[in-house]
């Protein structure tokens, strides 16, 4: 058994030469990684799919979660519950402060915009000897539940029921007026304020929702790694939570979930061919786009017709 | 009384073009009231400065009592303004009821508590479904919206003004791509609106349904008011007729 300090990496190597456990291990650790995934990617939903605002900066406010959990924890000593409330409210007041001038903007300038903070977020925790640096931070601790350390299956189940808890909330939005206003304000915004929806505070109310829920699944995936740098929040990472919610179906409630599952198969799958990953992303995201633009459960999309064949949908 | 809207010496250019030019009426409650001109006369603009999508450069609008020009759209939906779009614009991907039944919670958008709740609830779908059946919509609340031809979307806009312009509603060709008796039907359904208390200001491009229709015209040309007053003098004012028909002889020419 590893010592509590080892990083996330060392400790599955460790594993790794410990036949018995690795497989359990090495399944573990991928399930984790794609439950912290689907959070962010659920985010991300909110801001894309419910309200129409295109994010290519997502991986910032993962990271600005991740950074903000590590230094509670490695710096003031927090312990994770203590700090997880401070760490998601940070991340939406993050957010707020910085959707505030970008949402002025639509469309292709909201992409570069986004793409502008991404960049700016990461040159920070990189050149900013207080966060770490290009070190990183590490000795980020472990989760304590009732005086017993979280690992492996109790850390996955955690981030489950943290996922869940997300999921709900987003099934909720979807059936409140703030999701009515949203879906409107995607569909048609000149339209949406003729029926008084301001543009401007629910376009910034879905960026702090989408940038809440970033900042929670990186506050999981800093104290799961127990090791961050910021090169774990580059632009790469926000075009690939992008390609989870495109590739699972935009807007819906499961397609995040099942983007963050496929995506996180796939390159394992395709580990032989890690050269040319970003290659079959992008073919991946040109075959989605051209064939199936509602993503996989999107509502004309191929799977969702098989579907309805076998279960025809009740009359709303 | 308050007239129900008031444009004062109103301007708005873009670029260097004038597209409204010193343009004022007046329109009293509980009249029908019609914009008319030739393409590219003002009329959308006028209206888009009157909703709030854009500020007036010049003038003042007020709007029952009140001075608006500058209050931006949700602003005035919630003053009780509610206007359809020349190049309709329905929330296409949901259904025909949510898209009524979103321009119903115009009293809940700027309540930071109240927009968290359902809105699935049985007396707003009711009021929802009334509202359809006014413009008769009613079968096939239950569509996806984008699905829907332009007559069914035009009476679709029509609801939803109707949920939010509880005083003046403003139609933007609303009556343009349909038949005959669709045309009839939405003509009474005006009469109705207005019957019931409302106040109607309509941009309209066919001269029947528009003269048939309007206690009183404005007309506008290259941004200007033409000639303002009641049906028939419109219809015989010599400069009126030179804007839609072009001088004498012109015709010839083009």
């Amino acid at each position: 058994m590893p010592a509590d300090d080892t990083p996330l990496h060392i400790e599955v190597f460790i594993q790794a030469s410990n036949k018995e456990t690795f497989m359990s291990g090495y399944i573990l650790t991928l399930a984790t990684i794609m439950a912290i995934n689907a959070i962010a990617a659920c985010g991300l939903n909110v801001i894309v799919g419910f309200a129409g605002q295109i994010s290519l900066g997502h991986a910032a406010f993962f990271g600005i979660g991740a950074y903000a959990a590590a230094l509670l924890a490695t710096k003031a000593g927090l312990s994770f519950w203590a700090a997880l409330p401070l760490v998601v409210l940070l991340s939406g007041i993050i957010g707020l402060l910085l959707g505030l001038p970008s949402l002025r903007v639509r469309e292709d300038f909201l992409a570069i915009t986004t793409i502008g903070i991404n960049f700016i977020v990461e040159a920070v925790f990189n050149n900013f000897e207080w966060f770490g640096g290009a070190l990183g931070i590490g000795g980020i601790p472990r989760i304590v539940l009732f005086g017993i350390k979280l690992r492996n299956e109790a850390f996955f189940v955690l981030v489950l029921a943290a996922l869940i808890l997300v999921m709900l909330f987003c099934w909720w939005l979807t059936r409140s007026w703030a999701g009515l206003a949203c879906f409107a304000l995607r569909e048609e915004e000149t339209a949406a304020a003729s029926i008084g929806i301001s543009p401007v505070r629910f376009k910034l109310l879905a960026f702090v929702i989408g940038t809440a829920m970033a900042g929670l699944a990186g506050a999981f995936y800093a104290h799961f790694m127990r090791f961050i740098s910021a090169s774990d929040f580059s632009f790469p990472i926000s075009v690939s939570m992008l390609s989870m919610i495109v590739l699972g179906g935009i807007g819906t409630l499961w397609g995040p979930v099942l983007g963050a599952v496929i995506l996180g198969i796939l390159p394992e799958l395709f580990r032989p061919l890690i050269d040319y990953r970003i290659l079959f992303y992008t073919i991946l995201l040109l075959i989605m786009i051209r064939f199936q633009p509602g993503g996989l459960l999107g509502e004309t999309s191929a799977v969702r017709r098989l579907f309805n064949r076998w279960i025809p949908v009740p009359a709303p | 009384m308050n007239p129900m809207l008031e444009l004062d010496r109103v301007s708005k250019s873009f670029g260097g073009l004038k597209a409204v030019d010193s343009v004022g009426f007046r329109i009293e409650p509980r009249e029908i009231f019609g914009l008319l001109g030739p393409n590219g006369a003002g009329k959308t603009v006028c209206f888009n400065l009157i909703s709030g999508v854009f500020p007036p450069n010049e003038g003042r609008i007020f709007f029952d009592g009140m001075r608006t020009d500058g209050l931006p759209s949700h602003r005035m939906a919630k003053l009780g303004l509610g206007r359809t779009f020349q190049i309709v614009k329905p929330f296409s991907n949901v259904s025909v009821l949510e898209n009524v039944v979103a321009a119903l919670g115009i009293q809940r958008y700027d309540r930071l508590t109240a927009i968290w709740s359902n809105r699935k609830e049985w007396s707003i779908r009711t009021k929802a479904m009334e509202l359809l059946e006014q413009v008769g919509l009613c079968d096939i609340a239950h569509r996806k919206a984008g699905l829907l031809p332009l007559g069914n979307l035009r009476r679709l806009e029509i609801a939803r003004a109707l949920a939010v312009g509880t005083k003046l509603i403003l139609l933007d060709e609303s009556f343009s791509g349909l038949r005959h008796e669709e045309i009839l039907q939405l003509e009474a359904l005006v009469r109705q609106i207005r019957d019931a208390g409302r106040t109607i200001l309509l941009i309209e491009h066919n001269m029947k349904v528009a003269m048939g229709l309007c206690d009183r015209i404005v007309v506008l040309d290259h941004g200007r008011v033409l000639a303002q007053g009641k049906p028939e003098e419109i219809r015989s004012n010599p400069a009126v007729i030179e804007a839609y028909l072009g001088k004498q002889g012109e015709s010839h020419a083009a």
